[in-house]
């Protein structure tokens, strides 16, 4: 018996060795315990170890911002599912949605769902640029992030847009011919531009390319960074809290 | 085994005591807005609530499916050929303004604007009843530009010409959030 037990003390304090390496600090019965959790743990050292109740008030931030950040995670996972069956070619791109519609497993659910956390990130980072206007959390010493927050709400457009030519069907060639007519109205620079974005006069193969590559790597690898800054600065300018 | 689990409890429960009385003596946790409270757990649960309703919501919309159309043809043009929903508003000028004006001036104009807001409001305060300007402002700038948004999507037909899609019908549009 006493062996047995030796034994089952061992092995629970090996799991409670295995635990207490992972969550260094067990469970966060005081206050000092939690600060010293959140000051040490890398997902959660995003946040200040202390916050003032007014700041994290649900009904003032509504927490539009972090679920935009929570929505571009979202994205960035069914995206990565996304790419595995998909060919940005002119002769693929669209039989590779048919396959994701009728043959990949979940293909079609995670497809839905890029598309529509897609339109919701558009929505709710604008809506939390509109929170942010009304409760004049912009001003200073918050001046500059507003300016990042404009340029992250761009991105998020962009993000959409070159996502839309993707799944190559008549609503993506057309919208993107639509959208892209607009840049070729610019002084000078616009027929320029238009060719840049189409990489030639018409929506076609070299199109397709380029909307991909920014689509996957180049907005989100600019995007992420803007966000890294965003939320320092965040932390670093202070919260706006209450008004 | 046993002796632990109970000695562990009552260890548990002595430090919880001892947090309502010492570490919270009730002068300090006065539960208004401006006690400064540990993130961890309060602030991460919100947040966790959140992610929790908002992955609630995409499981539920994503059994709607995403529209795709017949495979990409250049010789076949649709009509109307709308941009996606978030770009109608400036479709939509471009529809009543000269190209340079509606496609370039404007949103270049209003980017740089939006930049330039916190520099432009030289109000310090941020109660609402002391900026009714900056927010008329805004909620006009808001109305118009939810309003552009919902004519393209809803109330532009075929060759863009203006259709009460209630009463004709949307030929060969797509409405709402679905394109």
């Amino acid at each position: 018996m006493r062996v047995i037990r030796a034994a089952i003390d061992e092995a629970y304090s090996v799991m409670a060795q295995m635990v207490g390496s992972v969550f260094r600090h067990g469970l966060p019965l005081t206050d000092k315990i939690a600060a010293r959790t959140a000051l040490t743990n890398f997902v959660l050292h995003i946040h200040p170890v202390r916050v003032r109740r007014s700041w994290i008030r649900m009904s003032y931030t509504l927490c539009l911002g972090g679920l935009s950040f929570f929505l571009f995670i979202v994205l960035t996972v069914t995206g990565l599912y996304l790419m595995f069956y998909y060919v940005p070619s002119t002769q693929h791109a669209y039989q590779d949605m048919r396959d994701l519609q009728f043959v990949v497993t979940f293909g079609g659910f995670i497809r839905n769902m890029h598309r529509w956390a897609a339109h919701a990130m558009v929505i709710t980072v604008w809506l939390h640029m509109a929170r942010v206007f009304l409760t004049g959390a912009y001003k200073k010493p918050r001046e500059f992030n507003w300016g990042i927050g404009t340029v992250l709400l761009l991105i998020t457009l962009l993000l959409s847009f070159t996502g839309y030519l993707l799944p190559w069907d008549q609503l993506s060639i057309w919208a993107v011919t639509v959208g892209t007519n607009m840049a070729k109205y610019a002084p000078i620079a616009g027929p320029y531009t238009r060719y840049l974005m189409l990489g030639g006069r018409a929506v076609g193969d070299a199109t397709l390319l380029r909307f991909y590559v920014m689509h996957v790597v180049g907005l989100p690898l600019i995007g992420f960074l803007l966000m890294v800054i965003h939320f320092w600065r965040v932390r670093k300018d202070g919260f706006s809290g209450g008004l | 085994m046993a002796t632990e689990a109970r000695d562990r409890i009552a260890a548990r429960d002595r430090i919880a005591a001892q947090r309502r009385t010492v570490d919270a003596p009730s002068s300090v946790r006065d539960d208004s807005d401006d006690e400064m409270i540990v993130s961890f757990p309060e602030f991460i649960f919100k947040e966790f609530i959140a992610s929790v309703a908002m992955t609630v919501f995409l499981i539920i919309v994503s059994f709607i499916p995403a529209p795709l159309l017949g495979q990409a043809n250049p010789g076949v043009t649709p009509n109307p050929s709308k941009a996606p929903w978030y770009f109608l508003g400036l479709q939509e000028l471009l529809s009543r303004f000269p190209p340079l004006m509606a496609g370039v001036a404007f949103p270049t104009f209003v980017i740089v604007l939006m930049i330039l807001v916190p520099f432009l409001d030289r109000n310090p305060s941020r109660r609402p009843s002391e900026r009714k300007v900056a927010i008329i402002l805004f909620a006009l700038y808001m109305v118009i530009v939810v309003a552009l948004v919902l004519i393209g999507v809803f109330f532009r037909g075929h060759e863009f010409i203006w259709n009460w899609g209630w009463v004709l019908g949307s030929p060969q549009s797509c409405g709402g959030a679905a394109c």
